[in-house]
């Protein structure tokens, strides 16, 4: 029988074992997961690391209560006393009158696309290759003389999953994904010791790149580290790299959610139909990209996948929606969380944008910070560029970017054609004016 | 996918990093059967795990076949629950069993990982064979006698969390909740959660050691969220350690209630302060935030050894004030960051990083002691039996100094008081690193005025300690539930500060 099919049965034959332990209804999810790790430090070995994991959890509604378990102790005996227990507890809690199943008729309509998310041939890779891969990349990342250290790594996942319910649900996932990463230290001035990373992959072998690319990438991206000084404390306008633009959708989307409207912890509460971003961002969920990151067929909830408009021209048009929380916010289900986010592009890319601006700072990446959902604002350190005339100037970092995600939303006056491509927000350079920087 | 060069400080309130969510009504069920071994297990913890000396004398001598300076076994069972009040009801419940082995050889500095879930002797011996393929020749050395080493004495619980019920958690998750409930007539949501967490490890080495530890873990959560007119405003205030059932009294939840309360209730006053450089003062406790992320990290051998982090060049020089002396412990009882012995089996101690702002060491764990010629300082530590140990943090603080608080900030013209944090983050390498102010104060002329909020501060880790000026003598240790990420494993810390006065730092604010 095939990996996959025993997976299922696995998570069939828990669900009957949750009724028989007298749960009414129950749904459950198997799971394996395959990984390999190579790593190199200079070119030498530094760490191999491989696994087989495995897993089961179970959501258990009896009595009008609800609670979920996991466990990874799957031999018989003990699961059969894990889950008795379980649905014990369940029936030792508080009634809830917005508890329910997810509903089955959200289980149709489930897309017939074959979303290419696995590649046989990445049981057939060997360790030798890896450890060629990682020697190619740190090589790449080590041809400079300021460079301390590089280290390279090769990471490899096969993951599979099977859910089965007791209202009629079954499903099945799997995907693959490898990656190459590389990162580099090089010596500054005084004790600095900038460092950067590169990394690129994919679902399939034959997407990986060269592995000198990844080297290149990261020498390059710690070169431009050197010499970074403190900047400017004002309102500045700021082009923020699409690899770092991810963080900022992040936060803004982070609170579209019934859960966090219900809770009162969300500055999305009655703001569907109404603008939170400038005309210029218009984002979809889409669950069906070929080959997405977060592509999917079906959602946690069992929910068939399907498009959902987020933000068009800047107005909130959906949330995400779960079945529990749909139910006390009145709501009808869409999904209960994200899966590929796609931006509507502009018609410049990053170096034509750079100049439209002519002055400002060109972020590269955040670091640390946070935000409130509940009310938006937000205070993330940022490293990058001075932009000067038009083009990439000074490295600076230690710096600060602090205002509402909102209000920097409704100042977002361009996007870019580049969308990053390895990520599941497909997010490509976006300007912001006026954004309040504290520097020197 | 993780990115190999941040280290995140993950605070309680960070979404979706709550590795914690452990509690405990599965008793029974967690015991494992045996399996079928020649030699009856002797040992509580062997028969915890199912396993007997002729199995892991097997499996370690196939782990070390091919030669190794450090091998072991990490076997770890363990079992969390939680429990979640929302509008009212404890609605939801949850809990989980994590069973398994982690098997590490390692050469030189070379190491070679694998782990399984399935404690058969021939799937761990599969597991040994792959760990091992990094070494190349020669045998480990043959196992005379097993030593039994049970660690104990931080954090023993009267009673066993595995003895505490459902209906024993429902009342205290209830009266917090009516407690919020009732302190302001603005609180309109009220969240609860409580967790618990227990594990057993035992740890096999290649000499013959066996190291033993019960490691319990629990936490109360309180998220309050008011409303006045239109305005909306939300925090959090959570109590964590390796403390029983017990500790939870009424002067605990008293605290913790007012505690998320009033953080809440001050966000309707609380404004932005000016953007830029400015003296900030941390407020005694949770301000440690600091410590972790301006040297602590920095200090984790490994980044040494490798050359890669800021301070490989500053051990035996002065980095900061005579009144800094800044440590880095696994022997605070009941901590979230004890521990009774590291996961490589080190008895852990009170490390000191500075003493009286001389750098005196690292924290290490065995590849890293090696590497120096030193002791490990029982710093190797990881999240689970997925994972290899590496040099982590434990409870990082700062001793007590000659100032008072009320003199420091009263030094100071225009700055801030930092007072509660949820995360913070370091390059290890540049040494630039960040913390995120949600609570604390404006100073102006010496004095406290309007209160503040949201605030992300950003600046370098030596540079910060050379402008440590003032150490107050109010130390206490942070009583929240800190988590640590590296390299994509998360361990629980702890960290605490005297009333501390940085010169000058980077301040995001607004309106400069």
């Amino acid at each position: 029988m095939p990996d996959i099919d025993m997976l299922l049965e696995r998570a069939q034959q828990a669900v009957e074992l949750c009724k028989t332990a007298g749960a009414d209804n129950a749904w459950a999810n198997a799971s394996r997961n395959r990984s390999v790790e190579f790593t190199t430090r200079d070119g030498k070995l530094e760490k191999v690391q491989e696994s087989t994991s495995r897993g089961l959890s179970v959501e258990i509604y009896a009595e009008g209560r609800y609670s979920s378990h996991s466990t990874t102790d799957l031999r018989p005996e003990n699961l059969q006393a894990f889950i008795a227990e379980a649905v014990a507890l369940t029936k030792a809690l508080q009634p809830d009158p917005f508890r329910f199943i997810p509903d089955p008729a959200l289980f149709e309509g489930r897309p017939a696309v074959d979303l290419d998310l696995v590649d046989p041939a990445l049981g057939q890779v060997t360790q030798a290759q890896r450890q060629q891969w990682c020697e190619a990349m740190d090589a790449a990342a080590g041809a400079h003389d300021k460079v301390i250290s590089t280290e390279s790594t090769v990471q490899d996942d096969s993951y599979m999953s099977a859910a089965a319910s007791s209202n009629g649900f079954t499903g099945t996932k799997a995907e693959t994904g490898i990656w190459f990463v590389s990162s580099v230290s090089l010596q500054d001035e005084g004790d600095k010791r900038p460092s950067n990373y590169d990394y690129l992959g994919g679902h399939f072998v034959s997407e990986l790149p060269d592995p000198t690319v990844v080297g290149q990438g990261a020498l390059e991206r710690a070169l431009a580290r050197l010499g970074s000084v403190k900047g400017p404390t004002g309102a500045e306008t700021i082009v923020v790299d699409r690899r770092a633009a991810g963080r900022l959708l992040g936060s803004l989307l982070g609170p579209a959610s019934a859960r966090s409207i219900q809770q009162g912890r969300s500055f999305w509460a009655g703001k569907i139909g109404q603008p939170l971003a400038s005309d210029k961002l218009t984002i979809i969920d889409d669950p069906l990209l070929v080959r997405g990151f977060a592509s999917r067929l079906f959602d946690g909830e069992g929910i068939a996948a399907r498009q959902l408009p987020i933000l068009e021209a800047g107005v909130a048009k959906n949330v995400y929606v779960d079945t529990y929380y749909g139910k006390k916010a009145e709501l009808q289900p869409t999904t209960g969380s994200p899966s590929n986010r796609v931006i509507t592009l502009g018609d410049k890319d990053l170096e034509a944008l750079l100049a439209q601006v002519g002055a400002g700072i060109y972020v590269t990446s955040w670091l640390g910070g946070n935000s409130d959902g509940t009310t938006g604002d937000f205070s993330f350190g940022l490293e990058g560029h001075l932009i000067e005339g038009g083009k990439i100037g000074a490295c600076v970092g230690e710096m600060n970017a602090t205002g509402n995600l909102v209000d920097l939303f409704m100042h977002l006056s361009a996007v870019g054609n580049d969308p990053w491509k390895y990520s599941s927000t497909l997010v490509p350079t976006l300007v912001f004016e006026g954004v309040q920087i504290s520097g020197a | 996918m993780r990115p190999p060069t941040r280290r995140e400080f993950i605070g309680a309130s960070a979404a979706g990093v709550c590795m914690m969510s452990m509690p405990s009504f599965l008793a029974g069920c967690a015991k494992t059967a045996p399996i079928e071994s020649a030699v009856t297990p002797a040992n509580p913890f062997l028969t915890w795990f199912g396993v007997d000396e002729a199995v892991i004398r097997s499996v370690l001598s196939e782990l070390t076949a091919r030669g190794a300076d450090q091998a072991e076994l990490y076997f770890q069972h363990s079992r969390s629950s939680s429990l979640t009040l929302e509008d009212g009801i404890v609605s939801n419940a949850s809990s989980s069993v994590d069973l398994g082995v982690g098997l590490r050889c390692v050469v030189g500095d070379q190491t070679g990982y694998a782990f399984t879930e399935d404690l058969t002797l021939e799937s761990m011996l599969q597991a040994a064979r792959t760990a091992s393929s990094i070494a190349q020749a020669g045998g480990g050395p043959a196992i005379e006698a097993f030593r039994y080493k049970e660690h104990k004495g931080l954090y023993t619980l009267v009673q066993p969390l595995s003895d505490v019920g459902v209906a024993a958690k429902l009342p205290l998750i209830e009266k917090i909740a009516a407690q919020a409930q009732a302190a302001d007539p603005a609180v309109e949501k009220v969240r609860v959660l409580w967790s618990d967490y227990e594990e057993h490890v035992l740890i096999a080495d290649m000499t013959g050691a066996m190291h033993m530890d019960v490691r319990p873990m629990t936490r109360v959560w309180c998220t309050v969220t008011a409303r006045k007119g239109e305005e909306t405003q939300s925090n959090s205030s959570n109590l964590a350690g390796r403390r029983g059932f017990d500790f939870y009294d009424q002067e605990q939840i008293d605290l913790l209630v007012k505690q998320a309360v009033d953080r809440t209730m001050i966000l309707f006053e609380a404004r932005r302060p000016p953007a830029g450089e400015q003296p900030v003062v941390l407020a005694a406790g949770a301000s440690g935030i600091l410590l972790h992320e301006a040297i602590g990290h920095g200090m984790e051998a490994d980044f040494n050894r490798k050359g890669i982090s800021i301070f490989a060049d500053m051990v035996g020089k002065k980095v900061s004030s005579e009144h800094v002396t800044i440590v880095d412990s696994g022997v605070e009882p009941s901590e979230r960051g004890a521990l009774n012995v590291d996961d490589e089996g080190v008895p852990t101690q009170y490390t000191k990083l500075v003493e009286n702002g001389i750098m005196k060491g690292y924290l290490h764990d065995g590849i890293s002691a090696r590497h120096y010629g030193v002791e490990p300082t029982g710093n190797g530590r990881r999240e689970s039996f997925r994972f290899a140990p590496v040099p982590r943090m434990r409870c990082t603080f700062m001793e007590n100094g000659p100032h008072t608080a009320e003199e420091i900030i009263a030094t100071v013209k225009n700055g801030i008081v930092a007072e509660t944090f949820t995360n913070g983050q370091v390059k290890i390498g540049a040494g630039d690193f960040t913390f995120y102010v949600k609570n604390g104060w404006l100073i102006e002329d010496g004095k406290k005025t309007a209160p503040i909020k949201d605030t992300n501060i950003i600046g370098n880790g030596p540079d910060v300690l050379s402008k440590i000026t003032m150490v107050a003598n109010d130390f206490r240790l942070d009583t929240g539930g800190w988590t640590c990420g590296k390299d994509g494993q998360g361990v629980p810390v702890s960290q605490g500060l005297p009333t501390t006065l940085v010169s000058s730092i980077t301040v995001g604010g607004e309106d400069a």
